[in-house]
This record gives C-alpha cells, sequence and structure tokens, in this order.
C-alpha cells in the first residue's frame, strides 16, 4: 500500500503539479491579456533614463526594499539568489545538463544554498509573526512560508543523509541515481522509483518531492505569481 | 444586502479590471515594506491605515468573486462577502486614502494603491454611499458645461470685476483688456479655479509676459476624479478640451491644483494642443527673461516647498518650481523627504473638500512634523487642495510659516519694465 502511495506521488503527481503548473500560470497571464488595458499612464515621476533597464532593476535588485527595510532585503535577496540556485541544482541533476563537473557528487552550491534559502524562510516567518506584518498577515501567507520551509528541510535532509557514507566512498542515493529518477519522468516510462533511489531515506526523498508537487499546484494561484508579474509591474512605474 | 445590488456592484467592479488593475490585484506579496510609506499611519500608526490593508480589502473582494480559488476555497481568509459590512469597510478604506501614491515608491513591484481605491470608490457609488457633497460638485461642474451659452455673460462681467486687482500687480498695455476670455487663437488657454486667487496672480504675470492668453470660461478641479466616478472625470475634462479645440489654443495651462492637472496632462489622452501647468508656464517665463523678479521681496525669508503628490510624483513637475524659488528667494531650502518621495500634506483624494478636519489633522502630524525641521517663515506649494490642507495645519499644530502659491509669490515679485 504504501510503496503504490509512494510511487502515485513520485511519478503521476509529479505530471499532474507540472500541468496544473503550465495551464495554470498560461490560464492566468492569457486573462491578463484578455483584459482590456487601461490606457493612460501608471508611472511615476521623476522620469529616468532607461525605463527598461531600470524596471529591470527594480525587479531582481530591489533597491526599494534595501532603502526602506535594509535587514529585509539581504535575506529577500539570500532567497531569490538560493532559489534560483536551487532550481539550477535540480535541473543539473537531468543527465547531460553538467553544470557541475561530471566527477562531482555535489549538487551546485553543496548543500550550502539549501541552508541559505532555510535560513531566508525561518527569517520571513518569524518577521511575518510580529509587530505591523503580523497584522497584515493572512494563513495563507504561513502556509506557504510552510511550505516553503518544510520543502527545504527535507532538501536538506536528503542532501545531509546522502552524505553519511560518503566516508566509504560513495553518497547513499547518488546525482546519478537521481538523475535516472528524472530521467525516467522525462521519459513518461513509469517505472518504480523505489528501484531507482536506494536509499534507506527514501522517505524523506517522498516527503520532498510531495512538498515541491504542492508548491508547483499552489503557485499559478497565489502571490508566488509575482515572479512572472513583478517585471510587468515594475515597467508600468517606470514608465 | 440586496442580490440585485450586490449583481450590480460586481458589475461595476468588473468594469474596472483592466490588464493592469489585475496586475495590482494578482500580486501583493503582503510583504509590509509599504507599511511606513502612508503619512495616515507615520501619524496614527493602526495598520488600517498601511497601503497592503487598504487594498486588502478591495483585494479579498476580488478573490471572492472574481477568481476560482476564492470561490473554491474563502475559507483561508482570503476572501470577504460583498455585503454591508464590506461596504462600510470599502468607504473607510477608500475615504483615508489620498491617492498620493507615495506607497508606489515603496513597494517592489510598485503596486498602484490609488488605481486600487478606484474600485472602492466606484463600488460606493453604486451603492449610493459616496460622499453626496463630492457628486453635487462634480455635477455642477458638468451643468456648468451644459448651459454654458446662457451664463457666459455673468461669467465675462464677473471677471471684468477683477480686472482692477490685475492691474494693481501689473500695468498692462492701455486698452488691452487685463483678463482676456474668448480669445480665438490663443497662445495658452489658462484654466483657473473658482475663485480669484486664482485668476489675478496668474493673469497679472501672464500680461507681464506678454503672452497671448485667453482665461477659460471652466474651472479646473475635477471632483469627478476625487469622487472616483470615470463617467463624470471625461465629462468635466471634456469642457475644457472642447473649448481649447475650439479657440485653437496651442497650450493649455492648468492653473496650481494637481488632480486637474494629472487628470488633464496623464489621463485624458492626446489632443491638437499640449497641456502644462501653470508653474511651467512661470518657469519658462524666468527662464527666456520675459518676467523679471525682485528678489528683495522675500529677503529674511527662509523659504521652502511642498511638492503636491499629483503635480510632483503623480505628474511629473518637479524641477521646475525648484528654478522658480531660486530665482525668487536667496534661502530656498528644501524638505526632507522631497520631489517623488515626499510626504502627501493629507488633504487629497477629495478630504479637503469633504471637510474631515479631524483625520486631516491627526493624519498629517508627520507633514507639520517634516515642515517645522526645515525652519522655513515661507511654505510655498502649488496645489489649491496642499494650500488649503497646510494653511489648517499650520493653525492647528502653530508651524508658524506663511502658506502660499507660487503663482502669488511670483506676482508678488514681478518687477515693473
Amino acid at each position: 500500500m504504501a510503496d503504490t502511495i509512494y510511487f502515485l506521488i513520485l511519478v503521476p503527481m509529479v505530471y499532474l503539479a507540472a500541468a496544473v503548473f503550465v495551464v495554470g500560470i498560461v490560464g492566468r497571464v492569457a486573462r491578463i491579456l484578455a483584459s482590456p488595458p487601461h490606457g493612460s499612464t501608471l508611472r511615476i515621476f521623476p522620469a529616468r533614463r532607461a525605463s527598461g533597464l531600470r524596471a529591470l532593476a527594480d525587479t531582481f535588485l530591489m533597491p526599494q526594499a534595501r532603502k526602506h527595510t535594509p535587514v529585509f532585503w539581504v535575506f529577500l535577496m539570500l532567497f531569490h539568489l538560493a532559489f534560483l540556485l536551487l532550481i539550477l541544482g535540480h535541473l543539473d541533476l537531468i543527465p547531460g545538463v553538467g553544470l557541475m563537473p561530471a566527477d562531482s557528487p555535489h549538487m551546485l552550491g553543496g548543500g550550502a544554498v539549501g541552508v541559505a534559502v532555510t535560513l531566508a524562510i525561518l527569517y520571513f516567518l518569524l518577521r511575518r509573526m510580529q509587530g505591523p506584518v503580523r497584522e497584515i498577515s493572512t494563513l495563507g501567507d504561513y502556509l506557504l512560508l510552510l511550505l516553503l520551509l518544510f520543502l527545504a528541510l527535507t532538501g536538506g535532509m536528503i542532501s545531509w543523509a546522502n552524505s553519511w557514507n560518503q566516508a566509504n566512498g560513495g553518497f547513499v542515493i547518488s546525482k546519478q541515481d537521481f538523475g535516472a529518477y528524472l530521467a525516467s519522468l522525462l521519459r513518461f516510462d513509469f517505472a518504480s522509483p523505489r528501484d531507482l533511489l536506494p536509499g534507506s531515506h527514501y522517505i524523506v526523498v517522498v516527503i520532498h518531492v510531495f512538498l515541491a508537487n504542492l508548491f508547483l499546484m499552489v503557485f499559478p494561484f497565489t502571490k508566488i505569481i509575482h515572479t512572472f508579474f513583478a517585471m510587468p509591474l515594475n515597467r508600468l512605474r517606470r514608465g | 444586502m440586496e442580490a440585485a445590488l450586490q449583481e450590480k456592484l460586481k458589475g461595476l467592479m468588473a468594469s474596472k479590471l483592466s490588464r493592469e488593475m489585475r496586475l495590482y490585484l494578482d500580486t501583493c506579496a503582503r510583504c509590509g515594506i509599504c507599511i511606513e510609506a502612508c503619512h495616515a499611519y507615520a501619524s496614527m500608526p493602526e495598520t488600517r491605515y498601511t497601503a497592503v490593508a487598504r487594498a486588502e480589502t478591495i483585494r479579498r473582494l476580488f478573490r471572492r468573486y472574481f477568481k476560482a480559488e476564492g470561490r473554491l476555497l474563502p475559507g483561508l481568509g482570503e476572501t470577504i462577502e460583498l455585503d454591508d459590512a464590506a461596504l462600510e469597510k470599502v468607504h473607510e478604506t477608500a475615504y483615508t486614502c489620498t491617492g498620493c501614491r507615495r506607497c508606489m515608491t515603496y513597494c517592489p513591484f510598485g503596486i498602484d494603491t490609488q488605481m486600487i481605491q478606484g474600485i472602492a470608490k466606484l463600488l460606493l457609488i453604486g451603492a449610493d454611499r459616496e460622499p453626496k457633497l463630492l457628486t453635487m460638485l462634480a455635477d455642477m461642474s458638468i451643468a456648468k458645461g451644459e448651459t454654458i451659452r446662457d451664463t457666459k455673460g455673468a461669467f465675462e462681467q464677473a471677471v471684468r470685476n477683477l480686472e482692477a486687482e490685475v492691474i494693481e500687480k501689473w500695468r498692462g498695455e492701455a486698452g488691452r483688456e487685463a483678463i482676456p476670455v474668448g480669445v480665438k487663437g490663443a497662445d495658452v488657454l489658462y484654466v483657473a479655479l473658482a475663485g480669484k486667487h486664482s485668476i489675478i496672480p496668474a493673469a497679472a504675470i501672464m500680461n507681464a509676459a506678454g503672452e497671448k492668453w485667453s482665461l477659460s470660461y471652466f474651472e479646473a478641479v475635477n471632483f469627478g476624479a476625487f469622487v472616483g466616478n470615470p463617467e463624470k472625470t471625461r465629462e468635466i475634462s471634456r469642457r475644457i478640451i472642447d473649448e481649447a479645440t475650439e479657440l485653437g489654443v496651442r497650450e493649455v495651462a492648468i492653473c496650481e491644483c494637481g488632480t486637474a492637472y494629472r487628470v488633464m496632462k496623464h489621463q485624458t489622452g492626446r489632443h491638437p494642443f499640449e497641456v502644462i501647468s501653470f508653474v511651467d508656464l512661470m518657469e519658462r517665463y524666468l527662464r527666456d527673461g520675459r518676467i523679471r523678479v525682485d528678489r528683495a521681496k522675500l529677503d529674511g525669508s527662509r523659504v521652502t516647498y511642498h511638492d503636491p503628490c499629483q503635480m510632483a510624483r503623480n505628474g511629473g513637475v518637479i524641477e521646475e518650481p525648484r528654478r522658480v524659488l531660486r530665482e525668487l528667494a536667496g534661502d530656498f531650502v528644501e524638505m526632507r523627504p522631497n520631489r517623488g518621495e515626499n510626504w502627501c500634506c493629507g488633504g487629497g483624494g477629495g478630504l479637503v473638500a469633504m471637510g474631515e478636519k479631524d483625520f486631516r489633522m491627526k493624519s498629517a502630524r508627520v507633514k507639520a512634523e517634516q515642515v517645522r525641521a526645515t525652519g522655513a517663515t515661507v511654505l510655498a506649494t502649488a496645489c489649491e487642495n496642499c494650500h488649503t490642507q497646510l494653511s489648517d495645519l499650520n493653525e492647528h499644530y502653530g508651524m508658524g510659516v506663511r502658506v502660499a502659491f507660487l503663482s502669488q509669490l511670483v506676482a508678488d515679485a514681478l518687477v515693473q519694465a
């Protein structure tokens, strides 16, 4: 029974999550594009040259946050950079991507980026639980942060548990093992993940993937959508 | 609330869901960076006065009726029903926000709270709960446009009665009208407010510059924008656009009224004429040497300038008033922050017209402190609303300044050739 549930999470649910993610985002963007344009400028002044570049800088460097909440900004940058690296690190597991040297047993960032993301999420959570930010927070805000926190923690646990066997010359579940699992998903061959991921902490991998699936499925319907909307919004502000 | 009214309000809300509005409503991360941006919150630290809390009321209605997740999972606490209690909340958020858009300079996404409050104001109109005074004033402006043929004579007579006061400030050429009206082919159509303080200094300045100008039959202020009624806003603007087109003027100069300027400059589309602010015009006259001013008039005065939100941050008239003031005053000091980040005076969004003095005074404490910190004795500004609000603050907080329109300072300092 448990093996069936693990299979459902590690294979069909991954496809479902990816489909919800893509269809959800496309639907959301299409809904916006189908709406009539506002018709007049929404910019603020003073006007500056190279407004497109400035909108880009606003999106990726968040100067407004740096100016008004510098400590929060440090954690925001840490979180977003580390999250980006984590995405790249996971993509690197797919055979043939090759961001890390082929003979390296480590994921991109060597576990440090996971720790960085976890620390940033903990800061976000603590910040949200006090002062005026607490008063503007909703249940959904906490649930999202908890989802991210447990996603990062289980990812960290997998990384850490894998290193237990390092003294004996190898990882419990190696990059190649994860690569085989991802390649299987890409081939849609519905192979049993248990045969590809041999470690005793397999259950943690299952939980991690389950949480990742949830993350992908709620992505288009929650504020995480700002990933896609931050740039057009900053363009509106810059004019 | 009756089902029919609820449906009507949902329809009104839908009418505001432009591409940009959907982006604004979809994106807030509730990060709280905007919390400190609002002058009302800085003066009275209550969560309801934050940009995020104000917008959240509208977002919750949006999610409830226009988002699948809000319909499916209302229990997550991020939706509210459109009922009487919600409308009370909507009223509070709409009419404690001055629409200054200072929060846009804090938000990492640049979310426009004023635009979101446009939904709130429209819902209140639909529910017949908007401030009736604002609607009445908007209707009066529109009626004036409809009856202009009948009232032209009376208007022209009232203007003639002001000419002696213009001549006191500037002796024009003999035989030339001090306040010309209905001049075909004028270079500038000046759109004033309904009050001689908005006409006399401007007339003296334009006469001193030898401008070929004409006074508009209509007042500049747009109460349709204050009450958040898009149709009335358009109708009020249209009177002036039609007049300018009919006269064939080159430029329309909007008096010192921030909302009037922003609406006409940035929200009415393209025209066969340019829209400028009267501050632009004064700066141009000084730069081109068409008028000269006597700096001695402000000797011994320390002058500071309050950037009206709709003129500066939302209109782009930022350096021009400073250049004018540097010509006028030897001791000009900036308040901090200034320009696009200046604190709102607390009088915008229709609050001055509505009265609301208790809230206006309490919510603008931070403005009074900002002015006091400059040590200025003269507080110049270029907006009618700001002037009224700053004058009230001056009295309430004992700021000890003389609040003056920029045009008034220039007109008082004109040097007769």
